[in-house]
């Protein structure tokens, strides 16, 4: 079986009009793959950036896949929420980013959306908070469904993953 | 030794914790620890160090120079939980109490070679105002207990940070890290692009990196 070690952090994020940020992270892989060690989601830190408007979480990513294919490549896929000084979690982003398939380090910057809903609703989410969230959790990596939603654009996520890939050689695979 | 068995490698890591910018504070030192898997272990050197205490240049920079010198070398079977480094860095509030400034971590980078890497600084923060209040007035900021939780994924969900404070939004804090590091291995192991070799190639490889780190 040939294994791909996904080593990084999630550095940060920036570009976002809500502070106190924190991100709910988590690889998505086909069938084939299989994850020998390491978490396969969580959760950051709420940050709240005091020089600039980066808010940066330095959160480690350490990951063992075994793989007999190459369907399903991992995703990762992020959701970056804000926390205001009362508690209450909001929304911020979506985003989601193709592991790369080339061995090194390589710097990410993830884009986000977030769902708009009807003219009410964003009303409400100006004066109250809130707002419309996605019922299940794999239309942010897959294309399927998205035709059916309207979105306006988030900030960007910025993340630094190192991949190591081992046996690909053994398959025919050139990497 | 890595013949008998072929799947053991070695990283070593040279560098050092070379300067920081962090516009409100003075009078700083760091610490250093490194964190990683259950299938690594430091074979030299040393894995944990204080810095000096540095203060801020009268000249028109303004740096926080430590220069400190890091210096170990790890062997494993197995890349996951390859190490971070953790900093911390303290220095005197107000009253003269010893309080931490900012906490980092970084992977050690994979590809031998000369890197220098910025780590952003953060601080746990109270969520209650009282407390925010009452610690800055006793001196008794929140703080880990054992800093290595930094390095960790599992848990932070719990946690509040500030990610630097400065009223100035020009810098970031950051603290810069050259990094020399090789590794020796043997064909068993993951291809890195550059990282891992066959094993004679790396000798010669090993020897050219020191001679010009002197």
């Amino acid at each position: 079986m040939a294994e791909v070690h996904v080593i990084g952090q999630i550095i940060g994020a920036t570009g976002f009009s809500e502070s106190s940020l924190f991100c709910k992270w988590g690889i998505h892989t086909g069938a084939a793959w299989k994850l020998l060690s390491g978490v396969r989601e969580g959760q950051t830190q709420v940050d709240t950036p005091q020089v600039g408007d980066m808010a940066y979480w330095s959160h480690p990513i350490d990951l063992h896949f075994a793989t007999k294919g190459l369907q399903g490549w991992p995703r990762l896929h992020l959701q970056v929420w804000s926390q205001d000084s009362f508690g209450r979690c909001q929304l911020a982003g979506y985003g989601f980013c193709h592991v790369p398939s080339s061995p090194g380090t390589h710097q990410l910057d993830c884009p986000t959306w977030r769902p708009l809903g009807s003219w009410r609703e964003q009303l409400a989410r100006a004066f109250v908070g809130g707002g419309p969230q996605l019922l299940h959790a794999d239309t942010i990596y897959s294309g399927a469904d998205r035709y059916r939603l309207h979105t306006a654009a988030g900030g960007t996520v910025r993340l630094e993953l190192g991949l190591l890939l081992r046996h690909f050689d053994r398959y025919g695979v050139e990497c | 030794m890595a013949a008998a068995n072929p799947s053991v490698f070695l990283l070593m890591v040279n560098g050092q914790v070379e300067s920081a910018q962090f516009p409100e504070y003075d009078d700083l030192y760091c610490k250093y620890c490194f964190v990683y898997g259950q299938d690594w272990a430091p074979t030299a050197g040393l894995e944990e160090g204080i810095s000096q205490i540095t203060s801020k240049s009268q000249d028109v920079r303004r740096a926080l120079v430590w220069n400190f010198p890091i210096d170990v070398t790890f062997k494993s079977t197995n890349p996951f939980g390859w190490p971070q480094i953790v900093l911390s860095v303290y220095g005197p509030d107000v009253f003269g109490n010893d309080v931490v400034r900012g906490y980092g971590a970084v992977h050690v980078p994979f590809s031998p070679g000369r890197h220098k890497r910025t780590i952003p600084m953060f601080v746990p923060e109270s969520t209650s105002k009282l407390q925010k209040f009452t610690s800055w007035f006793m001196g008794r900021r929140p703080e880990y207990t054992d800093p290595k939780v930094v390095a960790q994924g599992e848990g932070r969900e719990a946690m509040t940070t500030d990610a630097w404070e400065a009223q100035e939004p020009q810098h970031v804090a950051c603290v810069a890290v050259p990094m020399w590091h090789c590794g020796t291995l043997s064909s068993n192991l993951p291809q890195a692009g550059s990282v891992f070799h066959p094993l004679r190639k790396m000798r010669t490889k090993t020897c050219h990196i020191k001679d010009s780190a002197c």
